[in-house]
């Protein structure tokens, strides 16, 4: 850096081997945008060129080392000025001297390990960077790139099913049913509700996936919860001995693998959510945790002929009639009294006042990638109205006014923070991950 | 196999809907917006997929379908909504199905409209969807129905889940499979099609019936008719059923109809069950119902205690009854009995047994309803089994059955009108009548007679006229005194007095109409056989005798008539007939009785006409020792004539009567005749009024006096005599005060003069008749002009003018009128 | 003008019923005047006739209980006068003469009478004469074997056509007579 207009100084570039060839993914930076990073594996290596070019060519540039570092880090927003780093590799590319033309440095962290994936939360960020310095005795240039990490995970296929019985006495038993306890992020959950008792009047159920980040320790910990989906289930009142088929396509939403007590700074947990409203609005729910885990494109690419729906299956709705007694499912967690802490149905009383229900304000429903179809079919009623406002420009007239009995409005964002989804190009699939891999 | 013709359409009842949410203008202005976003929302989509913008298409169709979520439309409403939507999403659908069919397919569509959060657009898109999947490749077919009619599963609304699952029947109209065996499994045959409809058919039900639970008890009636509009959805999944050409009787049987039953009996809600029922029967071939009469019936039984279960059974007779009837009742019926195997039965039979265990089963049942059932057996015993009169009978013995335990457990001795088993009961006593229309078949079946006994006297009297008129009608006519006897005693109402009649006279005109018409139907006891129509009449006499003068005066002169007549015939017969004179005289006998007992009876004009028809009958046979006989007769007519009469009217018209009958016949022994007519003209002379007196004695001057028969004349003849009774007559006449009426009746003895003389009668001389004519004249003169003396002017110159023309061209064999004075 | 004549039913006497095949020929509306010559026996029968033409006029016969009937009626229709009676008071019955009394004290152009249960027309001394016989053939000891007949006066002016109808075994046959009123 130059104050006074003279001295050599130089530009930085990192250039990634197989740059062009290697996958890319998608990640929240810090102010909320998306940005397009290189992807890595656990294990990888990590290799490339520093280039350093000098912005007055013919003089010289006098250096005390150049050196490319990889770092994982963990930032916490509270406490902005502690990074705390899981990894730090240092390699020298140049000892102190002078640089007198454009030099290339090769560099390579051979079989890196990278215990986490990247992520960007409400209260935590978890990157990993290149970071090549040129040390000066005054300021040092730097260059950092950030790089995307996915931890890649494989189960078995088997995997044990939640089941399980809960209710509020005399009032509603229900039992559910999700097929896995763990499901890959394009995974598809399916499930049933099968209603044992029901001397409420439901009006309707939806399953939530709500996201719970916690940072910190002991008295220092935050916990945010995000609603990364509502998804209706079931439209109306159910009675007794009704099932009702439950299968949510998690592909749809931003989601993260589940990442547990990362470096003791912080946990993201996935929970479903069972939410069942009454004609009073009083909400009845049930949280499961799930454990989410990336799975490998690989595998999944060759069995899939995307022109043919997958999910038809259907875990013995009809074809066997349900036996009460009789569930020999030998992990599923079943209660058999609904008393049971594990078991009881949490009922909010008030609605409005309800932390889970303040989660679900408007902040969260930005989190729509306007560019990823499919949210603007998941997300096309939550938002109902507010579509209804952006078509409607076009034709003021038609503006519909709100019905006192519509679904219930707390999801709604200001129309103002809308991004205008229709703008958007249909047909040009954007570049997602899976878009990017199935090349 | 004909199938049957789709009996639903959507029509929707115009009753003003009278909603919770809203009255009738907020309705129509719901409606009106909702329908105004459906158009700009369609529009929008058209639009992106002229563009092919698929996914912005998708987003205002489910934007647009959105709608659907309403709670605030009443049903009419919703289903307007609904056809208007599912209207616009044709489009897409078309759209999709080119696109499909170009190849340009779109990956993962299945699943991408499955992102959209709210279930019930998402739902459409899913069922609109997969249609396309289907129609492009049928390899999917089996999986996405399974998968479109679980999914449906979500919505439990009634209304939004109804509609849904009429959309999924609707889109899948032309695409279930229909085929009984396929090369490829995953296309699915006609068992996936019927498990498909099955269940979408249970889900619907359940859903309907459960709207009946929803809400205010006070809104039940609104509710129970939004019910009953929407039941056409539930309905068409049975039509689908009834349209799978691949499914056999055995299919229906396994399957398709305990599929169904099962969800009839177990929905426990009786509308539903009842329309089922009746759908059930209405939308299957007739063939599948006879080969499975059995279970049918048994979930009969096992309906709701409020189900109109009657109506069920009395559809399914009766369209089973006119199956038969076209096949001409010759279908053999296999039925497939409980334990499976196939057994050739009567129709009857198996619903006579069923019906019978159903009003078992039933306590509940009302009696009018268990006889409604019994009149739909009797339907079906008539109609397909015309040779089998003995199970009609079983029909009407458990009909005396029911209505004997009726009376007693209403304590009361008879059905009355009011009683709603009577209107039953009519019903199944006029069906044997007017679906055989002959009485002789009714006498046959031994239940029939005691079960009219049930009804009070006016219902006895009802079902003995309308038996009556059949008779009359069809002229049906009964031949043995057997027979003769049934009838009258199935008809004892009108025979005889009841002790249940009521205690007020009855309607005088009513009665006679009544008794007017048993009279008539003697006129059908009609026997060949000359011996058997005596013994006919004697049963008819013996039957009615006790019905007392009210009755016997109507019913007793057709049965003389009758034996009248039949001695006619012994005459026609006599050369057959050895003993017919015998038999004559024994049937006078036995009308001598019949008369009498009239006459006991305190009856006098009837019997006096009737013994005088009886002589002219004696007479005009002439059997052996007619004379006597006549004599009699008109000996009882006279004596009735001077002992029961009193009335001067009724005496002149006796008399004249009396004297008519006697100059009509001729009698040859003067120890009868003299008596006879010297009686007559001292009756006649005994008359209280003159101008009577004049009259009758006037024409017993016939009496003294005939003109010859076939050339002969008249032993008995007594010109003097004759003469004697004018000159009384003209005598009595001159002693009336009144001028006229003398001038009238001398005018009418002068036509009387110049007729016996114009006979033949010389005693009645020309200067008599001129004497007559002299006095007219005179009386004539005295008399100031009237309309009435005109009218006697008119008559005596017409005489005149008779007399004049007489001389001038006499009749050769009469008498002239030489010396008469005319002018 | 339609003038129907016909008399001695006789039901439920002698008879149950009028013959089907006269009920299809007699059709309301087509009839002016009925001229009934008695024993019609039951009011049922005289509200059938009612039932044919409003006007309708009956004479007692010896079996009617309904004692308003008159013994005798004088009707006129068109040009002509005519006589009804039922005839068992003329005596001898059915003699040519004495139904001649009977039209000269009426001074009637037509007599017609019943009674014998036989059809007859015939002119006597410029008359016309008409017996429609018994419209249900009921049975009579003066002549055993009636035959169903009624009558049909066509009347126009000073003429009156007769159309006597007959139950021959099953059929009706039809007759015509015609007679003009001596000027």
């Amino acid at each position: 850096m130059s104050f006074f207009g003279f001295g050599q100084t130089a530009d930085i570039e990192i250039h990634f081997d197989d740059a062009d060839k290697r996958k890319v993914a998608e990640v929240k930076t810090d102010d909320g945008k998306k940005e397009k990073l290189l992807l890595y594996y656990d294990g990888e290596t990590v290799s490339g060129r520093v280039n350093v070019t000098l912005r007055k060519p013919g003089s010289k540039l006098e250096h005390q080392g150049i050196k490319v570092e990889l770092i994982g880090q963990i930032e916490l927003f509270y406490d902005r000025g502690n990074h705390h780093e899981f990894i730090s590799l240092v390699k020298e590319l140049a000892r102190p001297g002078d640089l007198l033309q454009h030099t290339s440095y090769p560099f390579e962290f051979a079989n890196v390990e990278k215990p986490y994936e990247v992520y960007t939360g409400a209260n935590v960020r978890l990157r990993y960077f290149l970071r090549a310095t040129i040390i000066r005795r005054l300021t040092d240039i730097v260059k950092e790139v950030d790089i995307a990490v996915h931890t890649l995970c494989s189960y078995p296929d088997v995997l044990n099913s939640i089941k399980m019985e809960v209710g509020i006495e005399d009032c509603l038993h229900i039992e559910f049913e999700y097929n896995k306890s763990k499901y890959h992020l394009k995974d598809v959950i399916v499930g049933k509700i099968y209603f044992l008792l029901v001397r409420i009047k439901i009006r309707h159920m939806e399953i939530s996936i709500i996201k719970r980040e916690t940072t910190g320790s002991g008295p220092n910990t935050f916990t945010e919860n995000e609603t990364v989906a509502k998804y209706e289930i079931m439209d109306g009142a159910p009675v007794r001995g009704e099932s009702i088929p439950i299968r949510v396509f998690l592909a749809g939403y931003d989601l993260t693998p589940t990442m547990r007590d990362i470096n003791n700074k912080f946990s993201v947990r996935y929970y479903l959510n069972l939410v069942l409203m009454d004609t009073e609005d009083r909400r009845y729910f049930k949280q499961q945790e799930v454990t989410l885990w990336r799975k490998s494109d690989k595998s999944r690419l060759p069995l899939h002929n995307p022109h043919l729906p997958q999910t038809l299956s259907h875990p013995a709705h009809s074809s066997t009639p349900r036996q009460l007694s009789a569930s020999s499912e030998d992990n599923s967690a079943r209660g058999v009294s609904p008393l049971h802490p594990e078991n009881s149905i949490q009922r909010s009383i008030s609605p409005s006042t309800n932390e889970d229900e303040k989660r679900n304000g408007p902040s969260e429903m930005e989190q729509e990638k306007p560019d990823i179809i499919t949210n603007k079919l998941s997300n096309t009623h939550i938002h109902n109205e507010v579509d209804d406002a952006t078509e409607q420009s076009v034709e003021p007239s038609e503006d519909k006014p709100p019905i006192a009995e519509k679904p219930v409005l707390v999801e709604k964002p200001p129309v103002s923070e809308k991004p205008q989804i229709a703008e958007k190009p249909i047909l040009n699939r954007p570049e997602t991950v899976e878009a990017n891999s199935s090349q | 196999m004909s199938r049957v013709s789709h009996p639903f359409l959507y029509i929707w009842s115009n009753a003003q809907m009278t909603n919770q949410v809203s009255p009738v203008e907020e309705q129509e202005k719901l409606l009106d917006e909702a329908l105004n976003l459906v158009k700009a929302q369609a529009f929008q989509m058209k639009r992106c997929l002229d563009k092919s913008k698929l996914m912005d298409a998708l987003k205002h169709a489910s934007t647009m379908l959105g709608e659907l979520r309403t709670s605030l439309l009443s049903p009419k409403s919703y289903y307007e909504l609904y056809m208007a939507i599912t209207d616009e999403l044709r489009h897409l659908e078309l759209y999709l199905l080119e696109e499909f069919q170009k190849g340009r397919k779109v990956a993962d569509l299945y699943e991408l409209v499955q992102y959209a959060g709210n279930i019930v657009p998402r739902l459409y898109l899913l069922i609109t969807v997969g249609l396309v999947y289907i129609k492009t490749s049928t390899s999917l077919r089996r999986d996405l129905l399974k998968d479109l009619v679980e999914m449906c599963r979500g919505v439990q609304h009634p209304l939004r889940g109804l509609f849904l699952r009429n959309y999924l029947l609707q889109c899948t109209r032309n695409i279930l499979p229909d085929i009984s065996e396929t090369q490829n499994e995953s296309e699915g045959t006609v068992r996936d099609a019927i498990d498909f409809v099955l269940m979408n058919f249970a889900e619907m039900n359940k859903l309907w019936v459960r709207m009946q639970h929803q809400g205010h008890s006070r809104d039940k009636e609104r509710r129970e008719r939004e019910r009953s509009e929407l039941r056409i959805l539930v309905g068409t999944n049975l039509v689908r059923l009834s349209q799978l050409e691949a499914v056999t009787v055995d299919d229906y049987r396994r399957l398709v109809l305990p599929g169904i039953l099962e969800q009839v009996v177990s929905c426990r809600d009786a509308i539903a069950q009842e329309y089922l029922m009746e759908c059930i029967i209405q939308v299957f071939p007739d063939e599948f119902h006879l080969a499975n009469l059995q279970p049918f019936l048994k979930s009969c039984a096992e309906l709701q205690p409020g189900v109109n279960i009657k109506n069920i059974i009395i559809a399914l007779i009766e369209r089973l009854a006119a199956y038969s009837q076209r096949n001409e009742g010759n279908i053999n019926l296999s039925v497939v009995m409980e334990d499976g195997k196939e057994q050739e039965v009567q129709l009857f039979e198996v619903f006579s047994d069923q019906v019978a265990a159903i009003t078992q089963a039933r306590v509940d049942m009302p009696s009018e309803d268990m006889l409604s059932l019994q009149l739909a057996l009797l339907k079906l015993a008539q109609r397909c089994h015309p040779d089998k009169l003995s199970y009609v009978d079983r029909v009407l013995a458990h009909t005396d059955k029911i209505c004997a335990d009726e009376k007693s457990n209403s304590g009361k001795t008879h059905l009355e009108s009011n009683m709603p088993v009577f209107k039953e009961l009519m019903k199944i006593l006029k069906l044997p009548a007017d679906h055989y229309k002959n009485i002789l078949t009714l006498i046959k079946l031994q239940n029939y007679a005691p079960l009219i006994k049930h009804l009070n006297y006016n219902g006895r009297i009802m079902i003995a006229v309308h038996l009556i008129n059949d008779v009359l009608e069809t002229d049906t006519l009964i031949s043995t005194p057997e027979d003769v006897e049934s009838v009258l005693s199935m008809l004892d109402v009108l025979v005889k007095d009841q002790p249940d009649q009521p205690t007020t006279e009855p309607d005088v005109e009513d009665f006679m109409e009544e008794q007017g018409l048993l009279a008539r139907l003697i006129h059908h006891f009609k026997s060949d056989s000359a011996d058997q129509q005596y013994l006919i009449l004697s049963a008819a006499r013996k039957a009615l005798q006790g019905g007392g003068a009210r009755r016997i005066q109507h019913t007793f002169p057709p049965i003389l008539f009758h034996a009248y007549r039949l001695a006619f015939l012994y005459k026609d017969l006599r050369d057959q007939d050895e003993m017919w004179e015998k038999k004559c005289q024994k049937i006078f006998q036995f009308c001598h009785q019949t008369i009498s007992t009239l006459v006991k009876a305190e009856l006098a004009e009837l019997p006096l006409r009737l013994y005088l028809q009886g002589a002219l009958a004696i007479s005009e046979i002439g059997f052996a020792n007619h004379e006597t006989i006549a004599y009699e007769y008109l000996s009882q007519a006279f004596s009735l004539y001077e002992d029961e009469i009193s009335d001067s009217k009724a005496q002149l018209a006796a008399i004249t009567l009396i004297i008519a009958t006697f100059e009509f016949l001729y009698i040859y022994g003067a120890e009868n005749a003299e008596p006879m007519r010297t009686q007559c003209a001292l009756a006649a002379s005994k008359l209280l009024k003159k101008p009577d007196q004049s009259r009758a004695v006037a024409l017993c001057a016939h009496l003294f006096w005939k003109g010859p028969k076939d050339g002969q004349q008249w032993a008995l003849n007594e010109p003097g005599r004759a003469l004697d009774c004018l000159k009384k007559a003209a005598r009595v006449a001159q002693q009336c005060m009144d001028g006229g009426v003398q001038a009238q009746l001398l005018a009418e003895l002068l036509g009387r003069y110049a007729l016996l003389r114009h006979r033949g009668n010389r005693a009645l001389t020309a200067g008599l008749i001129d004497a007559v004519i002299q006095k007219i004249r005179e009386e004539l003169a005295n008399l100031d002009q009237s309309e009435e003396v005109e009218q006697i002017t008119k008559h005596f110159h017409n005489t005149l003018q008779h007399l004049k023309n007489r001389m001038e061209c006499p009749d050769p064999d009469g008498l002239g009128s030489e010396g008469l004075v005319l002018s | 003008m339609l003038v129907l004549v016909l008399g001695d039913l006789h039901i439920p006497h002698r008879c149950s019923s009028l013959p089907p095949k006269f009920k299809k020929l007699l059709l309301p509306g087509r009839i002016q005047h009925i001229l009934c010559t008695g024993n019609l026996c039951t009011k049922e029968s005289y509200d059938y006739l009612k039932t044919l033409a409003s006007d309708v006029h009956v004479v007692r016969g010896d079996f009617d209980e309904n004692s308003t009937y008159p013994e005798q009626k004088v009707i006129t229709v068109g040009q002509f006068r005519i006589g009804l009676i039922h005839g068992h008071q003329v005596v001898p019955w059915g003699d040519e003469e004495s139904l001649a009394l009977v039209q000269r004290q009426l001074d009637v152009d037509i007599l017609i009478s019943g009674h014998t249960h036989r059809f007859e027309a015939y002119e006597h001394e410029n008359k016309f004469y008409i017996n429609p016989g018994s419209a249900t053939g009921a049975y009579s000891p003066l002549y055993r074997t009636a035959t169903p007949s009624f009558v049909l006066m066509d009347i126009q002016s000073s003429t009156v056509v007769t159309y006597v109808y007959k139950l021959l075994g099953d059929e009706v046959k039809v007759e015509r007579i015609e007679f003009k009123k001596a000027q």
